[in-house]
C-alpha cells in the first residue's frame, strides 16, 4: 500500500514536471503546426539562465524568472521570424531546421561552459514534506503547482483575451483568420515566443532539481513529445493530462519492471498510441492530418 | 478494352515546340551505371593518391562509409520522403549481428555481413510497418522514439551488446577476420561498401520501385490512384535502405572493434548525420549523398582537429549551422547548386528558349 | 454482366446525414456517362465511394465483373479503374513523362516499356511536347490533362473524371471536352462527374442526375436536361444553354 502511494506520488510529481516541459511545445504545435525538436533546448537554456542569474546576481531561480522569461520570449520570436517563417510549406526542412537548432544550442552551451556541470541552489530545493509516509520534494511540488498554473493560465489566456482568441483562430484555420483581419505572421512569432518562454519557465523551476548539463535538453524532448501525443496535439488540457500519463507510466514501469527499461516501456506505449490514435487521447481526431495537409 | 496502339494526331503541340522542348533521354540502369562507375573510379584514385598518408586514408575510409550510409538513408528518406531517425538502430543491428557471429560462432565478418543485411532489413520492416501510417514529423518522432527504446534494450541486453561497458573484438590480424594493420585496406573496404550502395541506389532509382517511391513522396493519394500499394513500396524501400545500413554497421564495428550502445545509437553521430549528409549533398538525388559525405566528413574531422581542443562541441556547432543554412537556402544541396549553375549556363547560351 | 461498372443500391450515411441514398446504375463499355447535380447533392461522396476513398454503408460496386465495394484505391486501379482528382494531384517533383510513367508501370514493369506507354498517353492528351518539364510548373489545364494521361497510362477499363473542367477558362474547357469526346470515340469508357451543365450538354450523351443523394433522372442528355424536375433541382441559377 505504501509502495503504491509512493509510486503514485513519484508518478504525479514527475508528471507535473513533464506537463510543465510540454505546455509550450504543444502550444507551438497547435498553432504553428511546427514540431519543434529544439523545445528541450529552450528548457535547458532556461536552466542555465537560472544558474547565470544565481551566479552573477545571486538571484533565486523563482526570481530569475523575471529575466529568463522575457529573454527566451525574444529568442523564440526571433527564431520564428528568421528561420521557421521561411519554411512554412516545407515540413521536411522544418525537421532539419529545428533539429539543427537542437544541435546548435546544445553544443553552443557545451562550448560556453566547457562541459562543466552546475547545480543551482534554491531556498525551496532542499525542503521536503512527508505526507502519510511519502517523501515529497518541495521543488517537484513547485513544478507541479507551476504546471497547473501555467496550464490554467494559458487556457484562460486563450479563451478570454483578444490575443488568445486570435491565436485560437489561427490554430483552427489560419487562412480564414487571415481573411478576418488577423495578422497571422504576428500571431506566429508571438506564439513561438510564448511557447519558448514557457520552456524557460520550466527550466527555471526545474534548475534546482537537476544537475545542469548541455545534454539535458535532449533528454526532455522525447518525453515531451510523448506527453503531447498522448495528451492530444494542440490541446492545453491534453498536454497537462498527458504529463501525468507519462509520469505515471514511467514510475510504474520503473518499479514493476527493471528501472533500466522504464524509458523503453514509456516509448513503446507512446509509439503504440501514436499508431492507434495519432491525434492523442484528448486531441481532436484528425488534427494531425489537418496540420500536415495544411503544410504540404 | 480497345486501347489504340497508335498515337493519333494531336490537337495542339505544333512540331516546332516538340523539337525545342528540352528533353533528357530516358536513362536506364545500364545507361546510368557508367556515371556511377566513373565517380567510384575517381574515389579509387583518391585512395591511390593518399597511399602512405594514414591520416588522409582514415578520413577517406570514414567518408566512404558515410557516403554509403547516407546513400542508403536517401533511398527511403530522399526518394521515399520518409524522414527516418531510426537508421542508427539498423546500423547497430548490423554491427551487433556481425560482431556477435564473429565472436561467438567464429563466423568470418565477410559472411556475417549477409545476416547483418537481412536482420537489419527485417527489424526495419517490423518496426516501420505500423509506423508508416504516420506522416512527416510524426514519422520522424516515432522513429526517434525507437532509437530510445533500442538504446534502453541495448544497455539492458548485456549478453548481446556488452551493456554500457561495450563490446570489443580482439585484434587478430587476417583478411578472413577483416582486421588489417594498414589503413589502405580499410579505405578500400569502405570504398567497396560505398560502391555496393551506390550501385544499389542507381538500380533502385532507375526502376519501377524508384519511381513509385518518389510518387509516394510527392503525393500518396495520386500514387494509390495509379495502382501503387503505398505501404508495400515504403516497406520495400525501407528494407533495402536499412539492410545496406546494417552492412555499414557491421563494417564500422569491425573497423573500430569496440563500441557501446550509446555510441552506436547516437543521433548526432549516426541517425541525424545520415540525413544531414544527404541534405547537404542533395536530398533525393543519386550522387548527392556521396558528394555530401566527401564534403562533410573531411570538414568535420578538420574542425575537430582545429577547434575540438579549443572549444568542445565546436565542430557540431559548425555542422548545425550548415544544417540550418542548407534547410533555409540550399534545399537541393550541392547537386541542386550544380544543376542551377548548369541551367544558368544553358540559359545564357540559348536566349530564345522559353521559361 | 456486360456492364463495365455497376452500382447497386449504394448508400453512404454520415451520422444522421444520408449523403448518398440507394443509387443504382451501370456503365456499358464505350459509354460516356455524366453524373450531374447541384452543389452538395452528393456527387463527390458518390465519386469517393466509386474510387475507394470512402467505403459505402450499404450497396455494391462492381468493375468488370469484380466486386470492388471494399477494395483499396490501388486495388481498384489494378482492376481497371482510372481516375482524376478534382483538386489536381500531380507528382510535382517529377517530370510530365515520369508522372505518366507512374501510371504506365502498372502493366509495364520495364523502364523503357513504361516510358513508351507513357509517351503514348501523353500524345493522346496533347502533352507530349511538355514531356521533359517538371509537372510542378504546368498550368492548371495542363495538369488536368496530365492526370487524364496518367489514368490512361493505367490502360484502364473505365476512367472516372472528377470535375475536370473546374477552374478552367472557356477555351480550356472546350479543349478538354474535345479531348474526352475524342477519347470516347476511340473506345475509352468515361464516367464524368460534372457541375457545369453547359459541359454536360456538349457531351450530349447519357446523363444521370443526383439530387439530395438520390438519383433523380437517368437518360439522354436532351431528355434529362429538359426534365422539369431537373430544372427544378437547379433552380436559382439560370439554366445554362
Amino acid at each position: 500500500m505504501a509502495d503504491l502511494a509512493n509510486i503514485l506520488a513519484v508518478g504525479i510529481l514527475l508528471g507535473g514536471t513533464y506537463a510543465l516541459v510540454s505546455v509550450g511545445l504543444n502550444l507551438i504545435f497547435g498553432v504553428i503546426r511546427v514540431v519543434n525538436f529544439a523545445q528541450g533546448e529552450f528548457v535547458m537554456l532556461g536552466m542555465y539562465g537560472a544558474y547565470a542569474a544565481y551566479a552573477v546576481l545571486g538571484l533565486d531561480p523563482a526570481v530569475a524568472l523575471l529575466v529568463v522569461l522575457p529573454a527566451l520570449f525574444v529568442l523564440g520570436a526571433a527564431l520564428q521570424r528568421l528561420v521557421l517563417a521561411r519554411l512554412r510549406t516545407e515540413p521536411t526542412m522544418q525537421i532539419f531546421a529545428t533539429f539543427g537548432l537542437l544541435m546548435l544550442i546544445e553544443n553552443a552551451v557545451l562550448a560556453a561552459t566547457r562541459g562543466t556541470a552546475y547545480s543551482v541552489p534554491s531556498a525551496v530545493a532542499q525542503a521536503s514534506l512527508s505526507v502519510g509516509g511519502v517523501q515529497v520534494g518541495a521543488s517537484r511540488l513547485l513544478a507541479l503547482a507551476a504546471a497547473t498554473l501555467a496550464a490554467a493560465g494559458l487556457g484562460l489566456f486563450l479563451r478570454r483575451t483578444m490575443l488568445g482568441r486570435a491565436i485560437r483562430a489561427v490554430a483552427q484555420d489560419s487562412a480564414a483568420a487571415r481573411l478576418m483581419g488577423v495578422d497571422v505572421e504576428r500571431i506566429y512569432w508571438l506564439t513561438f515566443g510564448i511557447g519558448t518562454a514557457l520552456a524557460g519557465l520550466a527550466g527555471c523551476l526545474l534548475a534546482p532539481i537537476y544537475s545542469l548539463s548541455p545534454q539535458i535538453g535532449t533528454s526532455f524532448i522525447l518525453p515531451a513529445f510523448a506527453v503531447v501525443v498522448l495528451g492530444g496535439l494542440g490541446s492545453v488540457l491534453g498536454a497537462y493530462v498527458g504529463g501525468f500519463i507519462v509520469g505515471l507510466t514511467e514510475a510504474f514501469a520503473g518499479y514493476y519492471l527493471d528501472p533500466a527499461l522504464k524509458h523503453a516501456v514509456l516509448f513503446a506505449v507512446f509509439i503504440g498510441v501514436l499508431i492507434v490514435r495519432p491525434s492523442g487521447l484528448f486531441g481532436q481526431v484528425g488534427a494531425e492530418e489537418v496540420g500536415l495537409r495544411e503544410q504540404s | 478494352m480497345s486501347n489504340p496502339e497508335m498515337a493519333i494526331p494531336i490537337t495542339r503541340a505544333p512540331p516546332v515546340a516538340a523539337a525545342t522542348a528540352a528533353r533528357a533521354p530516358l536513362r536506364t540502369f545500364w545507361g546510368e551505371l557508367p556515371r556511377a562507375l566513373l565517380l567510384l573510379a575517381g574515389l579509387a584514385a583518391l585512395v591511390y593518391a593518399a597511399s602512405g598518408d594514414n591520416f588522409s586514408l582514415n578520413i577517406l575510409a570514414s567518408s566512404f562509409l558515410f557516403a554509403g550510409l547516407a546513400s542508403a538513408w536517401n533511398i527511403i528518406g530522399g526518394f521515399g520522403g520518409q524522414f527516418s531517425l531510426a537508421h542508427s538502430v539498423f546500423f547497430a543491428v548490423g554491427a551487433y549481428t556481425t560482431a556477435n557471429l564473429y565472436l561467438k560462432l567464429g563466423l568470418s565478418p565477410w559472411l556475417g555481413l549477409v545476416p547483418a543485411f537481412l536482420l537489419a532489413a527485417a527489424v526495419a520492416m517490423l518496426v516501420s510497418w505500423p509506423v508508416f501510417r504516420l506522416r512527416g514529423p510524426f514519422f520522424a518522432i516515432a522513429t526517434m522514439a525507437f532509437t530510445e527504446v533500442a538504446l534502453a534494450i541495448g544497455n539492458y541486453a548485456e549478453w548481446l551488446t556488452g551493456g554500457t561497458r561495450g563490446l570489443s573484438i580482439p585484434f587478430r590480424l587476417g583478411v578472413g577476420n577483416m582486421i588489417f594493420r594498414d589503413r589502405m585496406s580499410y579505405a578500400l573496404l569502405m570504398l567497396g561498401f560505398c560502391a555496393l550502395t551506390l550501385i544499389v541506389v542507381v538500380a533502385v532509382h532507375r526502376s519501377r520501385l524508384g519511381y513509385y517511391l518518389q510518387a509516394v513522396r510527392d503525393n500518396e493519394q495520386a500514387a494509390r490512384a495509379s495502382g501503387v500499394s503505398v505501404l508495400r513500396v515504403k516497406l520495400t524501400g525501407m528494407a533495402i535502405s536499412a539492410g545496406l545500413t546494417g552492412i555499414g554497421g557491421g563494417l564500422f564495428f569491425m573497423q573500430v572493434r569496440v563500441a557501446d550502445p550509446a555510441a552506436l545509437l547516437s543521433l548526432f553521430d549516426f541517425g541525424v548525420k545520415f540525413a544531414l549528409i544527404a541534405l547537404i549533398g542533395g536530398l533525393g538525388s543519386v550522387y548527392g549523398p556521396v558528394l555530401g559525405a566527401l564534403v562533410i566528413i573531411p570538414l568535420e574531422s578538420w574542425l575537430r582537429a582545429e577547434l575540438g581542443g579549443l572549444l568542445p562541441g565546436a565542430n557540431l556547432i559548425v555542422l548545425s549551422l550548415l544544417l540550418i543554412g542548407a534547410a533555409l537556402f540550399m534545399k537541393h544541396g550541392i547537386v541542386g547548386l550544380g544543376r542551377g549553375l548548369a541551367a544558368r549556363v544553358a540559359a545564357g547560351r540559348s536566349t530564345g528558349d522559353r521559361a | 454482366m456486360t456492364a463495365l461498372l455497376s452500382v447497386e443500391g449504394l448508400s453512404k450515411r454520415f451520422g444522421g446525414l444520408l449523403a448518398v441514398n440507394d443509387v443504382s446504375f451501370s456503365v456499358a463499355p464505350g459509354e460516356l456517362v455524366s453524373i450531374i447535380g447541384p452543389n452538395g447533392a452528393g456527387k463527390t461522396t458518390l465519386f469517393n465511394l466509386l474510387t475507394g476513398q470512402l467505403l459505402p454503408s450499404t450497396g455494391r460496386v462492381r468493375c468488370d465483373g469484380h466486386d470492388i465495394t471494399r477494395l483499396s484505391p490501388n486495388r481498384r486501379a489494378r482492376l481497371g479503374l482510372g481516375r482524376t482528382f478534382q483538386i489536381s494531384q500531380t507528382l510535382t517533383s517529377l517530370t510530365v513523362l515520369e508522372n505518366a510513367m507512374v501510371g504506365a508501370f502498372l502493366h509495364h514493369r520495364g523502364l523503357k516499356d513504361a516510358a513508351r506507354k507513357a509517351e503514348e498517353a501523353l500524345a493522346l492528351v496533347g502533352l507530349d511536347h511538355r514531356a521533359g518539364v517538371r509537372a510542378g510548373i504546368l498550368t492548371l489545364s495542363e495538369r488536368r490533362r496530365l492526370e487524364v494521361a496518367r489514368a490512361l497510362a493505367l490502360e484502364p477499363r473505365i476512367v472516372l473524371l472528377d470535375e475536370v473542367m473546374a477552374g478552367l477558362n472557356p477555351t480550356e474547357v472546350e479543349e478538354i471536352v474535345a479531348l474526352v469526346e475524342r477519347l470516347n470515340a476511340e473506345g475509352h469508357t468515361f464516367l464524368v462527374i460534372e457541375h457545369n451543365l453547359k459541359v454536360v450538354r456538349r457531351f450530349s450523351r447519357r446523363v444521370i442526375v443526383i439530387e439530395r443523394g438520390a438519383m433523380l433522372a437517368d437518360g439522354t442528355a436532351a431528355a434529362v436536361l429538359d426534365d422539369p424536375r431537373v430544372v427544378e433541382a437547379y433552380i436559382g441559377r439560370p439554366r445554362a444553354a
